[in-house]
């Protein structure tokens, strides 16, 4: 039940423009209707606990301080999680009918969602801290000039190796396929090891292969999986393994190398010269949500630098407010978070849609069972 | 202790007991609940992988391709038979572990061995996750089996045993510990069972303990050690929380790839179901073939 | 019995028996140990002895309601296990009927469905009908899940109780249901405890199902199985594991002991007449 459609049947004209007036402002004076509407709604007819679909470690769960001040400002609000293990699990989720006021899929998934008809874009006016997000991750949650993703976390995929054991041959991704490490190597349980197969084979689009590229793809992961002791999915896992010397080749994320750092290994964040992919968290709005405007805020107070710090310092990820910067210099450097365009071209490549997703998972499952 | 046949007693009790008008009422409930929240939700599985229902848009309508594709993929078919093997392994050996250990409670003579088999079973009952993340740690690089080994000087703490943990052998090794206590009951029940006169009259007949055995008390615990293999076999089959957390990309398992399936990547759950229904479909048959070594008196104690 | 071991080879199976029931709870005793260990990654060498984890989990409210959700989904669930378990154990045991094997077949078959199809399967089963996740979906899917258990329990004790007990009842013009509840009721009352106490552990570990029908709340299982993702999260989760280990161990073999005792005084109660 659409909200909007609601308040827009029972309220006047010019009782909208009062109202407008009294909110303040001359955003909502004069601003599209759906401003309006929002103000509106918050003015009394939201309720209950906001309803969000999450990553496990961003909920009650550990990510308390993300939110907390949404928390202070809206105590008969408060959050209420239910966890999503990935993209396909919150989309199957929302199709068999939960209905979270808000979910945070990744950034290659933005057009899929965007047309999916499950979601509405966003209204940056509603959230104040809006304007000092990263602009090329900002753009990256757009679909034809509308906000359909508010950018949050992010970071890139890349290889972590001991320099003490490995001597890679050459700064590529062909590390993660090297005979010489049986064992000791571990991929990433996604089907975008399809895309780094891809990038390494020198495949001009990697997320959007032929038939014939994907098949040389998935026939190159076949053939290496022999040499890979973990397809991990968790990052504790990986550092369970990396860290007790299980593995000396991984792909992995900028905190891993800075948390390995940590236990004093000799660990080196190699940036492959195809490039490293960077992935970037997109908060969503469901589609017809009663929840709209505290929704915003919420959304508002994640992107806060002071949210983003905390995040920066206590998960390694980036963030996307260009204000939050970590106490750590090794994360800033592994992050490259002085350079707005650390996520983008010629940096690095950012994830993107792939229009066969289908197809490639079903690859992916495939190299997963083979062997 | 047997109950009494209802066909060796008089004419007038017999009808009593036979006039069975209130199974409808007893077996109606459960027999109802099971229905509706277990066999109907099956059957919309099965459904699902002839894509007669779907919970994604897009054109649906009957269809065996799925099917087709399933039984013609060397990939799951090859991964299905490596699951069967390395279940057939871990049942096989915890079987042959557990007969002894059913043995000696049930034969000799021990006061103690309710008490015994009770301490036996207890870690079944326990928590399984935390059970499997208490084998990560002995098994890691740095686990208790190799600062053993270094702390010994039987290897090098530059060359610990790496295969230990995120390898099939780690599955096989866990599945094997969570199974054990549970397979010793079934095989106890046999030999609990077992008529002791028959042994005596063995005996008395001049055979060896080892030709009394051979002959008279394994053939007849044979059904006990039969279902004991399936009650390990079966579950096993489908087993996916312990692959993924000792396996590694070794490791994996069908169970693996159903759940994977249903959650990763993009929704693939007409495949899903296909490899679901599949799996169920050789546990049925399974189940069916071996019936009567799988009837709940066969398998508890007491 | 000499027939069937001779005194050495009773020590040797003794001395087996021992070292299997030490390999079977070594691991639980490693989980002991680290949940006192000073450190936030269990592994070797230890760190030094710390209370530290099991105050965190004390006022960890997430932790505890997770617990509690757990405790009130196995409560419920148990309960109706017990009773369809009853039901269908009855049947079983005193009723002749056709497909007595089918039927006992389909009453246990929960036992070898895999968790995750079975989750997926209510989880479509809920959307259908029009159902809203919760607690209660959970519950439906654990009584489906225990059934088998309660009846594997309380099949056997119904067979060895002496039916000419229940039969002298009906000859003194005793009904069905007031036989029921006079005489086998009492009767295996040690053993309904003892399968409400297994569905009831049961349904507390249970992961997979959970994970897809429980909507926004958390269970145990599925605390823990995403604390294994995140490492501030594991040490509270091991101590309160190690509680829940040792609390369901002393509480199960307690039961056990306790139906047994019980269940010999009714045999000598029995016998005597």
């Amino acid at each position: 039940m659409d909200n909007h459609e609601e308040i827009e049947q029972r309220l006047s004209r010019d009782k909208l423009l009062r109202l407008a007036v009294a909110a303040g402002g001359a955003t909502i004076l004069g601003a599209r209707l759906d401003a309006a509407q929002a103000a509106l709604a918050g003015l009394g007819a939201e309720s209950g606990r906001l309803q969000v679909l999450d990553w496990a470690g961003y909920g009650n769960d550990g990510g308390q301080a993300m939110f907390a001040a949404y928390v202070k400002a809206h105590p008969k609000n408060k959050p209420q999680f239910s966890y999503m293990a990935n993209e396909s699990d919150a989309l199957a989720k929302i199709h068999a009918g939960a209905k979270p006021d808000v979910f945070r899929p990744y950034v290659g998934w933005v057009k899929y969602f965007a047309t999916s008809g499950l979601v509405q874009p966003w209204n940056p006016n509603l959230i104040p801290n809006f304007k000092h997000l990263n602009p090329f991750m900002v753009k990256a949650g757009q679909y034809k000039g509308k906000q359909y993703g508010i950018p949050n976390d992010w970071g890139f995929d890349a290889i972590l190796y001991r320099s003490d054991k490995v001597t890679p041959k050459a700064r590529s991704w062909g590390l993660l396929f090297d005979d010489r490490y049986k064992g000791k190597i571990a991929w990433f349980d996604d089907l975008e090891m399809l895309t780094i197969a891809g990038l390494y084979l020198g495949f001009d689009k990697p997320w959007r292969q032929t038939d014939a590229q994907l098949k040389k793809s998935q026939e190159l992961l076949m053939k290496k999986k022999k040499l890979v002791r973990l397809i991990w999915s968790s990052e504790t896992n990986l550092w369970e393994a990396f860290g007790s010397g299980d593995l000396w080749i991984a792909y992995a994320w900028p905190n891993d190398w800075v948390q390995m750092k940590k236990k004093k290994l000799k660990v080196v964040y190699m940036r492959p010269k195809e490039k490293p992919i960077a992935w970037v968290g997109m908060f969503m709005l469901l589609k017809g949500t009663p929840r709209s405007r505290l929704a915003h805020a919420y959304v508002n107070t994640w992107s806060s630098a002071r949210s983003g710090k905390w995040l920066e310092d206590n998960y390694g990820y980036g963030h996307a407010n260009t204000l939050a910067r970590p106490a750590s210099s090794d994360l800033l450097k592994a992050l490259r978070l002085t350079d707005p365009r650390a996520v983008t071209e010629p940096s690095a490549h950012l994830d993107r849609d792939i229009p066969r997703r289908a197809l490639y998972a079903r690859m992916w499952e495939e190299v997963k069972a083979s062997g | 202790m047997a109950v009494a046949e209802a066909g060796s007693q008089p004419a007038l009790r017999r009808r009593r007991l036979r006039v069975d008008l209130t199974t409808p009422t007893l077996l109606g409930l459960p027999l109802a609940w099971l229905g509706v929240f277990f066999v109907v939700p099956i059957a919309i599985v099965a459904a699902y992988s002839f894509d007669v229902y779907s919970l994604f848009p897009g054109p649906h309508g009957f269809t065996l391709r799925a099917w087709h594709d399933f039984l013609h993929s060397s990939v799951y078919l090859a991964l299905f038979w490596k699951s069967v093997k390395m279940s057939l392994t871990v049942s096989a050996i915890i079987v042959l572990l557990a007969y002894p250990l059913a043995y000696y409670l049930a034969l000799s003579g021990t006061k103690r061995k309710y008490v015994l088999l009770l301490i036996l079973i207890a870690p079944f009952l326990t928590s399984y996750l935390l059970r499997v993340l208490a084998w990560k740690v002995i098994l890691g690089n740095q686990g208790v089996v190799n600062t053993f080994l270094f702390w010994t000087g039987l290897r090098s703490p530059d060359h610990p045993i790496s295969q230990l943990l995120y390898s099939r052998f780690a599955v096989m090794l866990v599945l094997g510990y969570i199974w054990l206590p549970f397979v010793a009951l079934p095989i106890f029940v046999s030999l609990e069972n077992l008529d002791r006169r028959l042994l005596e009259a063995a005996s008395d007949l001049g055979a060896s303990r080892l030709q009394a055995f051979w002959r008279v008390t394994l053939p007849l615990s044979l059904p006990g050690v039969v279902a004991a293999f399936l009650f390990v076999f079966i579950p096993t089959l489908g087993e996916f929380v312990t692959p993924s957390l000792v396996g590694g990309a070794n490791g994996y398992m069908y169970g693996n790839q159903i759940v994977d399936l249903f959650g990763t990547g993009f929704p693939d759950w007409e495949t899903g179901s296909v490899l679901a229904i599949f799996l169920l479909g050789i546990v049925a048959i399974l189940t069916v073939v071996f019936a009567r070594f799988l009837q709940p008196r066969q398998v508890v104690a007491d | 019995m000499d027939v069937a071991l001779s005194k050495n080879g009773a020590r040797l199976l003794r001395v087996f028996f021992a070292l299997v029931v030490a390999f079977l709870y070594a691991p639980i005793v490693i989980l002991l140990i680290f949940s006192f260990n000073n450190s936030a990654i269990p592994s070797f060498p230890l760190s030094g002895f710390t209370l530290h984890w099991y105050h965190e989990f004390l006022v960890n409210s997430d932790l505890r309601g997770a617990l509690e959700t757990s405790a009130i989904i196995a409560a419920l669930s148990s309960i109706g296990a017990v009773v369809l378990g009853v039901l269908a154990s009855i049947a079983l045991t005193r009723r002749r009927f056709r497909a007595k094997s089918a039927v006992s077949a389909l009453l246990l078959s929960p036992l070898v469905i895999p968790y995750v199809v079975f989750g997926i399967s209510l989880l479509l089963l809920f959307h259908t009908i029009g159902v809203p996740r919760s607690l209660l979906t959970v519950v439906i899917g654990h009584i489906v899940i225990s059934l088998p258990y309660t009846i594997l329990v309380l099949v056997p004790r119904l067979d060895q109780i002496d039916i000419s007990l229940e039969e002298a009842a009906f000859d003194l013009g005793a009904s069905r249901l007031r036989t029921f509840r006079s005489i086998t009721l009492p009767l295996i009352l040690p053993a309904i405890v003892s399968s409400f106490l297994i569905a009831f552990t049961t349904s507390f570990d249970e992961y997979a199902v959970a994970s897809f029908v429980v909507g926004t709340r958390v269970t145990f299982p599925i605390y823990l199985y995403s604390a294994l993702r995140f490492p501030n999260q594991l040490p509270q989760v091991i101590a309160v594991a190690v509680v829940v280990l040792v609390l369901s161990l002393v509480v199960v073999v307690g039961a056990e002991v306790g139906r047994r005792v019980a269940e010999r005084r009714f045999a000598a109660l029995e016998e005597t007449g």
